[in-house]
């Protein structure tokens, strides 16, 4: 799929938004762009902002004021759909997986393949091609990965983010949101989970960038190549990783300001 | 929608392991607790129909079989609309009320104006109960079991208003309840006919489709669902205008068998069609259940009023044992409930 495309326009580009719950700033006139390749954990203690952030650019959340560009075009975001239409993938926090479904029918939720001709038009289920796409997706994937026939009831935490993950990956796109993708994860999962992700943005050819939120800065550490700090629905830092160090990092994200 | 292709060639060389045995191991384990669960609503239908064939030489007849799938036809129709609102996590307690007001503005409008008249009547009347429900719990947001509960109530009345709170003969509608086709033998009647194609049709929907697989969703996660982009409100909202055309479907067979819609038409028939719909297998926690596991629970309520009226055991213990079923059911959904959350900690 291509995408209309401004040529030097950052992939993309956030201007003063915000989101309000009557009194209460979630988000807080935020500014930053993205560009293609990069990697970015957006840091913060809890409420700081960043499942706001997020939401509102997976089309969850309607901001109240601000303005979203992917490659300098302003986009306008009231559903999920339209959002990944524009190649926006999320994986969400909570884990948006359905308990009694496989592998297969969890990668196509929401956008499941009906069958050619009459069966088609009667909405009959193409689960083979489901199936079989799915499975080919997986089987690139450098992650240990479980039973694709497996409901997904039967996972642990880790095999479970790893699905959710590699479903936002399959559907592929241009911006990729992780929302806390090692929480409620043990040490080695959450390795194989981070594992995962570098391995997966490493090896796309397309024009892609991540943004992945966490409290645990080590995790977000290991894998990204800038990061964003939000305190109080404000953006406080932007820090190429190269250029900070961890206790400056920690310091932002507390206010403790040196 | 967007349908873009996966791009399978992302990734690179390295290979997954072929997925953890024990995942495999286990999806089995819950396969076959689910078959067992169908394993027993058929053995126990089996069992029962032994029973009272030696129990009653009257029993294994086929007149009297065809009896009881005649009784079971009109629960079992709406229980396969019910089946599809549980899956969802929604639940329609109005139809028993709502197959009165649909019975009665049918013989009214028929008594008046003619029979053609008075099956669009009971459509219209029918849809308009749904129309409701749909729109109060859609839009309104209010939760589904309390406005049936209100629409249960205020239908009931309703349809006492149109009849002026007295029965209504219905002549020469005969067709959906009374017409019998010979098939090898024995005459099948039409309700029965009319029960097999809605199961089937509710069956490849459920099973089969993009929407049922939606409505499987929506009622196992609804937020997972609704991040997805599926269209909630919509696919709920198709789901109780489908409850609202077997309503529609029930009176008419119901008005047809009896000949007459009285102020008490219908009444009962959503715990009825509930209690077949929970017998067999789903759940009021959304996410479970099948037309063909409803079918089968109506087909054991059935046999069982049937075989206690052969055996004249007292009538009270037809509720008694209806009671005890769904008790049973519900305590083996709950052990399986449990079973499920210990698998998953593991």
């Amino acid at each position: 799929m291509t995408y209309v495309t401004v040529p030097d326009a950052p992939l993309l580009e956030i201007r003063g938004l915000s989101k309000h719950y009557g009194t209460i700033r979630a988000l807080d006139d935020v500014s930053f762009s993205l560009d293609r390749d990069e990697i970015v954990g957006l840091l913060g203690d809890n409420g700081a902002g960043k499942s706001t952030l997020v939401k509102c650019l997976s089309g969850a959340v309607i901001p109240t004021a601000g303005e979203v560009y992917l490659h300098g075009d302003r986009k306008v975001f009231s559903t999920p759909a339209e959002a990944r239409d524009e190649g926006i993938e999320t994986v969400y926090q909570q884990l948006a997986l359905v308990d009694i479904f496989d592998i297969p029918a969890n990668f196509y939720l929401g956008r499941e393949v009906v069958r050619d001709g009459w069966r088609g038009m009667l909405g009959i289920l193409n689960r083979r091609l489901m199936r079989k796409r799915a499975r080919a997706a997986v089987e690139a994937l450098p992650a240990r990965f479980p039973n694709l026939d497996a409901d997904i009831e039967t996972m642990s935490g880790g095999q479970r983010q790893v699905v959710a993950i590699s479903r936002a990956g399959f559907w592929g796109g241009r911006l990729l949101l992780l929302d806390e993708p090692t929480a409620a994860l043990g040490v080695k999962e959450a390795a194989a989970v981070l594992e995962m992700i570098g391995a997966m943005v490493s090896s796309t050819e397309t024009d892609m960038a991540m943004i992945v939120i966490s409290h645990n800065m080590e995790h977000v550490w290991s894998i990204c190549t800038r990061l964003l700090i939000l305190r109080q629905g404000r953006l406080v830092a932007d820090l190429p990783k190269s250029e900070t160090t961890r206790q400056e990092v920690v310091a932002h994200i507390t206010g403790a300001t040196a | 929608m967007n349908t873009r292709d996966a791009d399978p060639g992302r990734g690179n060389g390295e290979r997954g392991s072929p997925g953890a045995p024990a995942a495999g191991v286990m999806s089995k384990l819950v396969s076959r607790v689910r078959f067992t669960a169908m394993q027993a609503r058929v053995g126990v239908l089996v069992l029962l129909c032994v029973f009272f064939t030696i129990r009653s030489p009257f029993f294994f007849t086929s007149t009297n079989l065809v009896n009881v799938l005649v009784n079971g036809a009109v629960i079992g129709i709406i229980g396969s609309a019910m089946t599809l609102l549980l899956v969802a996590r929604q639940v329609d307690v109005s139809v028993g009320s709502a197959i009165g007001f649909a019975g009665a503005v049918f013989a009214v409008i028929a008594r008046d104006y003619g029979m053609a008249w008075g099956v669009v009547g009971a459509i219209a009347a029918a849809m308009a109960i749904a129309g409701i429900n749909a729109v109060a719990i859609i839009k309104f947001r209010v939760n589904s079991i309390l406005t049936t509960l209100a629409t249960l109530v205020a239908f009931r009345g309703a349809s006492k208003l149109v009849m002026d709170g007295r029965a209504v003969r219905v002549e020469g509608f005969r067709f959906l309840g009374r017409t019998r086709f010979e098939v090898g033998g024995i005459e099948i009647p039409v309700a029965v006919i009319v029960l097999l194609l809605v199961v089937a049709v509710f069956y490849v929907l459920m099973r089969l489709t993009k929407y049922g697989q939606q409505m499987y969703a929506i009622g196992a996660n609804p937020q997972a669902a609704r991040l997805a982009g599926i269209p909630l409100e919509r696919q709920v909202g198709i789901a109780f205008v489908l409850t609202g055309a077997t309503v529609a479907l029930a009176s008419m067979i119901v008005v047809s068998q009896v000949g007459a819609v009285s102020p008490t038409t219908g009444e009962r028939m959503e715990f009825l069609a509930l209690t077949g719909v929970i017998v067999g297998g789903a759940s009021l926690y959304g996410g479970r259940g099948s037309v063909i596991g409803t079918l089968v629970a109506i087909l054991i309520l059935a046999v069982l009023d049937n075989g206690l009226v052969l055996l004249q055991v007292q009538s009270f213990w037809q509720e008694v044992s209806r009671g005890v079923l769904l008790l049973g059911a519900v305590v083996f959904d709950q052990l399986g409930r449990r079973e499920a959350e210990v698998r998953m900690d593991v």
